[in-house]
């Protein structure tokens, strides 16, 4: 940043926002009483925010997945008009954003965490009705969504001028400089965190942005720019759009727009970089994209295992939230020495999964988000279980209604199987037997994502060995592969799963920015003055 | 009626009879080795962790050479390292000589398990209960097992602990008389007593939905009652992690309050000193007693609690308070605390006071005697392996003392084992004191 100021009191060391501690009764009270409160309160009518204007609207429903016929939210679809006044309105507001002294953009950004901090159960409620995230997976949602803002605001004042080589007579320096607008597009699957963080990052660094959070989830997203624009960052600076497809592409395609943040599918992802790539007449920048994908993650489970550590941390890594995290687990590579008991205590293990209401404490595989997604995992299901052998299922009746998908373990897929390669974003997890960790990792490195990987050994050099050879961006040892923390485990893919930029992590806030590097002469008549 | 505060004098003059009746039972070469290999590893915390991982993961190796690979791997992250570890690791250059080192390695942790571990069936262990039964030392099993994931796990391990039920009956009815034993002022106390790991025996597990587990544990803890009340046994639930405490807590509860245990069987449970909460789980765990009008006492053990360090990085890791006292002397005085508790809840509470640390087991003694209880009115447990001498010092005054004697395979004992030995070598641990020959008055001050 050019400007100079430097915080009076500089912020505490970040520290990741605690979780709901789940475990004690009162705790769960809470939740259970901040659950019912929303329930009168639907449905919610969800604005669009284009700078002070505000308009309601009822052609975008979002409903609650384990209820469908139960709207949880209403909101208006941005036409192209809307969209363009709404870039309009933030390009010209974002000089004046950018002008903003540093530390004054990092204290709207914390007391937007503190207004998040104070609205926890509240929050969490919001994204178990209208995304079905358990109670527990909600309320860390919440809690990663807080940990953007203070992170990225205390990295964004960390951003300041840096001395590069300096020779005799000249002076050096870089400096970094807001780009201007952001198209902030995000997914359903953390509706808060994810969202919040790609904003976060975007206005901690001086850019004003536009949100168009998923149409699954348009209640969570308008909860997050409440969030910042009552922590203090300006109306005119922060827009939300609502709709589908058209709405995403009609920013991504507009001119005006420097910086595409996007959380979401290959296929999305990679269109968006395709259109972000042309330039258009008139348009002076190149837009950059900051894309994080899907992933196809494998845990490879070595002979050394301690399977009664690895089978519990595969079944979270692979059913919590329905397998519906980009980091979930889906392919598990065991070594054949012990695939007979990994399998049988993996299948047992999932015949006593539960289904059941998200807003259920019980509850460990909640419904699938849409209908859409429901028929996509029923289509790889019977895929599977037509190539290959269905070891598992969990036990018990399914809700009547509500958009649920059994949890299944396949064995015995062909190599070719599209259950081996494809993203299946869903409670389904495929077991193979290989001779040992070197074919493991040849597997894994023949796909072409790379996002989580898992690994299940006690040897340090075995795990030393994957470390060096494993292509993905976050590997996980003797642990579940999920739940990646906010400073803790920067995270983001490589290959086709991403541009790999790690959020929550350093220099993620360089793709929101434009460097600047300043060499002035500072000699006269041979003196250095 | 409430106990009083014993006064530290009368603790010291009792804690130094018993430190004189502590004799080593059979210090012979093999031992002193073993002692010398905790010393030596509990002083270096880089060795002492290449030590327990190396114990943690023998029984999960292919083969010695494959054992042998792993301590290599673990002895590289050892920055100093012992002559004798050094050579080890040139033994690793050549396959026969990984061979060699990994069949050595794998005897040493045999060895040390067999410390610890009593055998690997109910069955097995016959002699060595009668053994100790003869010594004056009564014992509580505890079945070792794997983690139960599955459903059939945890009817796996329920019919384990039927079986053992039996098995520990027929043993015991061949023990001759030991009235010390086998009576207390309350009344009859069962010769057979298991321990039971809720755990074990469900897979359904949620620290956020304790209905869930108590639901599922309770139609397999349903048949080991009626087995033990058949029996004349006695059926102890552990106490785990924070995660389950409350599931184990209702559980228990909910059960021994069902109408069709009424009359037996002996049951109890577990209180964990070093919890912050423990003295409200002391209040509502008498007050049950007090209004259940069962037959038999609810036994209450009491320890300090053995996953501290669980609890802590737990909470670290999810930024909580940990549920346990930060200082190890603040678990001390509640242990104190909860012992005149639990010594004052008599007669609905059958107390047992399980710890190696000779000052809380002289202050049970003193605090029992001032509250008018005969000698036999309180139980003392330690643990197989980890405190032998204490035990045959506490039979030899006459004390009543149970062993608990884990019973089971080395794969499945593996994290009791590490528990153990990262218990052993803990710098502040009571016995890692006592071995460092501190001075009585240091060992028997008031905490």
């Amino acid at each position: 940043m050019t400007d100079r100021e430097t915080d009076p009191e500089p912020p505490l060391p970040f520290a990741n926002e605690p979780l709901l501690e789940l475990r004690r009764e009162e705790v769960r009270e809470s939740l259970l009483a901040a659950a019912g409160v929303l329930a009168e309160r639907l449905p919610l009518r969800v604005p669009e925010l284009i700078s002070e204007e505000r308009r309601e609207g009822e052609d975008l429903v979002s409903s609650d997945p384990g209820e469908p016929a139960l709207t949880v939210a209403l909101a208006p679809i941005a036409g192209e008009a809307e969209v363009s006044r709404a870039i309009e309105a933030a390009a010209a507001y974002a000089p004046r954003w950018a002008a903003a002294p540093a530390p004054a953009r990092a204290a709207a950004l914390k007391a937007a965490a503190a207004h998040m901090r104070a609205r926890r159960e509240q929050l969490a409620a919001l994204a178990v009705r209208e995304c079905a995230k358990p109670w527990g997976e909600a309320d860390a949602d919440v809690a990663e969504a807080i940990d953007y803002l203070e992170y990225y605001a205390r990295a964004a004042l960390e951003l300041t001028e840096r001395t590069t080589l300096d020779v005799p007579g000249e002076r050096n320096t870089m400096r970094w400089a807001a780009r201007g607008v952001c198209a902030v597009i995000a997914p359903w699957n953390f509706p808060l965190a994810i969202p919040c963080g790609m904003l976060a990052a975007a206005l901690a660094t001086g850019n004003a942005a536009i949100l168009k959070p998923a149409e699954q989830s348009p209640a969570c997203g308008a909860a997050v720019v409440e969030a910042l624009r009552a922590g203090g960052v300006p109306a005119a600076a922060i827009g939300l759009l609502h709709g589908e497809a058209e709405a995403g592409a009609a920013l991504v395609s507009d001119p005006r727009v420097q910086t595409i943040a996007f959380t979401g599918s290959a296929e999305v992802g990679q269109a968006i970089i395709a259109a972000a790539a042309e330039v258009a007449e008139g348009q002076r920048d190149i837009k950059r994209v900051v894309s994080e994908m899907g992933g196809k993650n494998c845990i490879i489970v070595d002979s050394d295992a301690d399977l009664d550590e690895a089978v519990p941390a595969i079944v979270r890594s692979a059913f919590a939230f329905a397998g519906q995290k980009c980091s979930a687990a889906s392919r598990v590579l065991v070594h054949e020495s012990i695939a007979g008991p990994a399998v049988e205590r993996l299948a047992g293990a999932i015949a006593t999964l539960q289904v059941g209401q998200a807003g259920s404490f019980a509850t460990d595989v909640p419904p699938l988000i849409d209908a859409e997604a429901q028929q996509r995992v029923e289509r790889y299901l019977r895929t599977g279980c037509a190539q290959g052998r269905l070891a598992a299922q969990s036990r018990g009746p399914l809700p009547a209604q509500g958009w649920f998908a059994r949890p299944s373990l396949l064995t015995a897929l062909p190599e070719d199987s599209a259950l081996l390669h494809e993203e299946i974003f869903g409670p389904l997890l495929t077991v193979e037997s290989v001779s040992g960790v070197q074919e493991a990792l040849a597997r894994v490195q023949r796909l072409p994502f790379a996002l989580t990987g898992g690994l299940f050994c006690r040897n340090p050099r075995t795990v030393e060995l994957v470390a060096a050879r494993s292509p993905v961006g976050n590997l996980y040892v003797n642990r579940a592969i999920t739940g990646a923390m906010v400073g803790r485990q920067p995270f983001g893919g490589n290959r086709l799963s991403g541009t790999g930029v790690k959020a929550g992590g350093p220099g993620y806030l360089l793709q929101f920015v434009d460097s600047h590097v300043l060499s002035e002469n500072v000699t006269r008549h041979g003196l250095v003055v | 009626m409430a106990v009083s505060t014993p006064a530290d004098q009368q603790i010291l003059d009792v804690g130094r009879r018993l430190l004189g009746a502590l004799r080593p039972r059979t210090r012979g070469p093999v031992r002193a080795v073993d002692e010398r290999a905790i010393d030596l590893t509990s002083r270096d915390p880089e060795l002492r962790a290449a030590m327990l991982r190396l114990v943690d993961v023998a029984p999960g190796c292919r083969s010695p050479e494959d054992l042998a690979a792993h301590l290599i791997g673990f002895l590289g992250q050892v920055e100093h390292r012992p002559a004798a570890l050094s050579l080890a690791m040139r033994m690793g250059d050549t396959r026969a000589g990984r061979t060699a080192l990994g069949a050595a390695v794998a005897a040493g942790v045999r060895h040390v398990a067999h410390r610890f571990i009593v055998a690997q069936t109910p069955a097995g262990a016959e002699r060595m209960l009668l053994e100790l039964w003869g010594q004056g030392i009564a014992t509580s099993v505890d079945l070792l097992g794997e983690a139960t994931v599955t459903a059939d796990e945890a009817d796996r391990y329920a019919r384990r602990c039927e079986e053992a039920l039996r098995e520990l009956a027929s043993c015991y009815a061949k023990a001759p008389a030991s009235p010390a034993l086998e009576r207390d002022s309350l009344g009859p106390i069962p010769r057979a007593n298991l321990s039971v790991k809720v755990s074990g025996l469900t897979p359904l597990l949620r620290p956020q939905a304790p209905e869930l587990g108590v639901q599922d544990a309770a139609a397999r803890l349903r048949p080991l009652l009626r087995q033990a009340r058949e029996n004349g046994a006695h059926v102890h639930v552990d106490m785990e992690s924070y995660d389950s405490r409350e599931t184990v807590a209702r559980l228990v509860l909910d059960l021994l309050g069902e109408e069709e245990f009424r009359d037996g069987p002996s049951a109890g449970v577990v209180l964990q000193a070093y919890l912050l909460d423990s003295p409200a789980l002391a209040e509502r765990l008498i007050g049950w007693a007090e209004a259940s009008g069962r037959a038999q006492p609810l036994v209450v053990r009491l320890v300090k609690g053995a996953y501290w360090d669980h609890e802590v990085v737990d909470a670290a890791q999810h930024g909580w308070t940990p549920p346990v006292f930060a200082e190890k002397a603040q678990s001390d005085r509640n242990f104190e605390a909860l012992t005149r508790r639990l010594l004052s809840a008599r007669p609905h509470v059958r107390p047992a006071i399980a710890t190696h640390n000779l000052r809380s087991v002289a202050h049970a003694i003193v605090a029992n005697e001032a509250a008018g209880g005969d000698p036999g009115d309180v139980e003392f447990q330690v643990l197989y392996g980890l405190g032998d001498e204490l035990m045959a010092a506490l039979a030899g005054e006459g004390y009543r003392v149970r062993a608990y004697c884990p019973v089971g395979d080395l794969v499945a004992g593996m994290a009791y084992l590490v528990r153990r030995l990262l218990e052993n070598t803990a710098n502040e641990g009571f016995l890692r004191l006592q071995a460092d020959g501190r001075p009585a008055e240091e060992l028997l001050a008031a905490p």
